[in-house]
């Protein structure tokens, strides 16, 4: 066990939610936030049209998944979003890592790696 | 063999009240049209006007506007005027009244599209009045009430013809499409609407789903318009059933041929068909023929109604990039233009009994004299439009500005005007300070010429 609590943050595909949700429990870390993000990258530009006249959506529609973890290796957590979202296609997202100071559950006033 | 007096009122009044309460319904119609057209910031401005001209309409119509007509109509045709608010006091005439209310509602409903998204309510309020209680009872009291263009009138006597519109193809659709196209250019275009080099950038509307249904809504309402202009029975007793199936008929190819014309002409132009313009061409279709329905052969209806659905696209382009006035819904191609071309081609088209028979219908060329009584009617018509609608947005923006400041437009007409939001979770905030995501990731910078 480790005390090192990390925050693995995914952006990436909303029809691969499911997916990823489905992976994150089988590798032991089921808590999660997701929120819906729109943003830029590596996918190329939509074009819409309005009566003809055309304009272009880059800001393309993902949900942004929020996942804290401390007993579990954050590199477990990352490999199996990455497994899961993956289509291959420009536009499957991005996974960050980023360390956390620490961690406060709310019901029980608890801090550090037990809090999360 | 003709029914007695009383079941000939009796049918007509249960018909006429039937119409006016399916041309009642064409108001959901417009307001759905047009909702789905704007930014979500401004749906509820849309409903605003709409609600706006109904109930200050049938206000003003009664106080007023019918008592305009009834005095256009002889003041134009040389007849003595007789106590023009006698219909106050005649219970008997107040269904005849509602009918001619909800066609004089459809005409001020129709400017509410040209110049959605940047227009004061205030000054709203004063051109729907001054639409409903003076100018479309003046282009009624010409066409429908003995004047200028009708036998007797000043005009339709030189002529020696009578003006054909049998429910309003011009008196009430070309009347409001031109002014609105007239009101959307003195309202000048919304912000953003055309870039530095005066390029038209789209801003797409928030609901094609509310602009299709209200479009159906229109349709099924338009059933009342067309054929609850006639009646059933004639006043002698004699059923119409023949000129009822003629104008079911054509009313419903001619709605057909609109929405198939510019569905192809969508295709053609913009590579795929778009459920807009097939809309959109389906109400042209329904204006082109509203005009005609009894007059014309079957086959002529369609092909009026086709040549209006196809003409809605390119008559829509030139408003927008030629004459530069942001026409939001399209109000002018559809209601417009459309209307004057079918109300013109009534002769060209006409059904004639003794005529010769063309795909089981019976055609005769109608005569020049009809076709250039057509012309002039459309153009009378077409100048009241353009004079009403120069003299009632002159008016309201005296009294009140006609544009909102470039800041209420910018948090949207909803919040500046009203106070409200008509989608929170959607449009919260929604000013340039905070904007929200929206779902389809919100019209971005890289915009391009069409």
């Amino acid at each position: 066990m480790t005390d090192e609590i990390k925050m693995v943050t995914a952006i990436v595909r909303p029809d691969k939610l499911g997916d990823v949700k489905q992976a994150l429990a089988e590798v032991g870390a089921p808590s999660l936030t997701v929120t819906n993000v729109s943003g830029r990258g590596s996918q190329p530009a939509k074009k819409g049209q309005w009566r003809g006249e055309e304009y272009v959506v880059d800001l393309h529609q993902k949900v942004k998944i929020e996942c804290v973890v401390a007993d579990i290796p954050a590199d477990d957590v990352v490999e199996a979003i990455a497994d899961a979202a993956n289509t291959g296609e420009p536009g499957d997202g991005k996974i960050f890592v980023l360390p956390v100071d620490d961690a406060v559950q709310v019901r029980t006033g608890e801090s550090g790696p037990e809090a999360v | 063999m003709p029914v007695g007096a009383e079941v000939v009122s009796g049918v007509n009044t249960v018909w006429a009240l039937t119409i006016a309460f399916l041309i009642f319904f064409m108001q959901p119609g417009f307001a759905l049209l047009e909702a789905g057209q704007v930014r979500a910031k401004n749906v509820g401005n849309v409903l605003m006007k709409n609600m706006t001209d109904w109930l200050f309409g049938v206000l003003v119509y009664f106080l007023l506007g019918y008592a305009v007509a009834g005095v256009v109509g002889p003041l134009t045709s040389g007849r003595e005027i007789v106590e023009p608010f006698a219909y106050m006091s005649s219970p008997g005439g107040w269904v005849t009244w509602l009918v001619g209310a909800v066609f004089a509602m459809t005409a001020a409903t129709i400017v509410s599209g040209a110049v959605a998204g940047r227009m004061n309510f205030s000054a709203y309020v004063v051109v729907a009045l001054l639409m409903i209680g003076v100018i479309y009872p003046i282009s009624e009291g010409f066409a429908w009430w003995g004047g200028l263009l009708a036998s007797g009138g000043f005009i339709g006597d030189a002529l020696g013809v009578a003006y054909k519109d049998f429910a309003g193809a011009t008196v009430v659709h070309m009347l409001g499409g031109i002014a609105g196209l007239v009101g959307a250019y003195m309202v000048g275009p919304r912000r953003g609407r055309y870039d530095d080099q005066g390029n038209s950038q789209p801003i797409p509307g928030h609901s094609m789903l509310l602009a299709v249904l209200g479009t159906l809504f229109l349709a099924f309402g338009w059933y009342g318009f067309n054929i609850g202009t006639s009646s059933i029975y004639t006043g002698s007793g004699t059923f119409l059933g023949p000129q009822i199936g003629r104008v079911a008929l054509v009313t419903t190819l001619g709605m057909g041929a609109g929405g198939v014309a510019a569905m192809l002409v969508s295709a053609t132009w913009q590579g795929k068909p778009d459920p807009l313009w097939t809309a959109n061409g389906l109400l042209a279709g329904l204006v082109s023929i509203t005009g005609a329905v009894p007059h014309v052969t079957w086959w002529g209806g369609l092909i009026i109604g086709a040549i209006a659905g196809a003409l809605v696209l390119p008559t829509y382009r030139w408003v927008v990039d030629s004459l530069g006035v942001d026409d939001v819904c399209g109000v002018f191609p559809v209601h417009g233009s459309a209307g004057a071309i079918g109300t013109i081609l009534i002769p060209v088209f006409a059904a004639d009994s003794s005529g010769t028979v063309i795909l089981g219908d019976s055609w005769a060329f109608g005569g020049v004299d009809q076709l250039l009584m057509q012309v002039v009617g459309v153009l009378v018509i077409g100048t009241l439009g353009v004079l009403g609608a120069m003299v009632a947005f002159g008016i309201a923006d005296v009294l009140f500005g006609l544009n909102v400041s470039e800041e209420e437009e910018e948090t949207g007409l909803d919040q500046s005007e009203h106070g409200i939001s008509v989608y929170p979770e959607f449009t919260a905030g929604g000013s340039r300070d905070s904007p929200g995501v929206s779902a389809d990731g919100g019209v971005s910078g890289g915009v391009q010429d069409d």
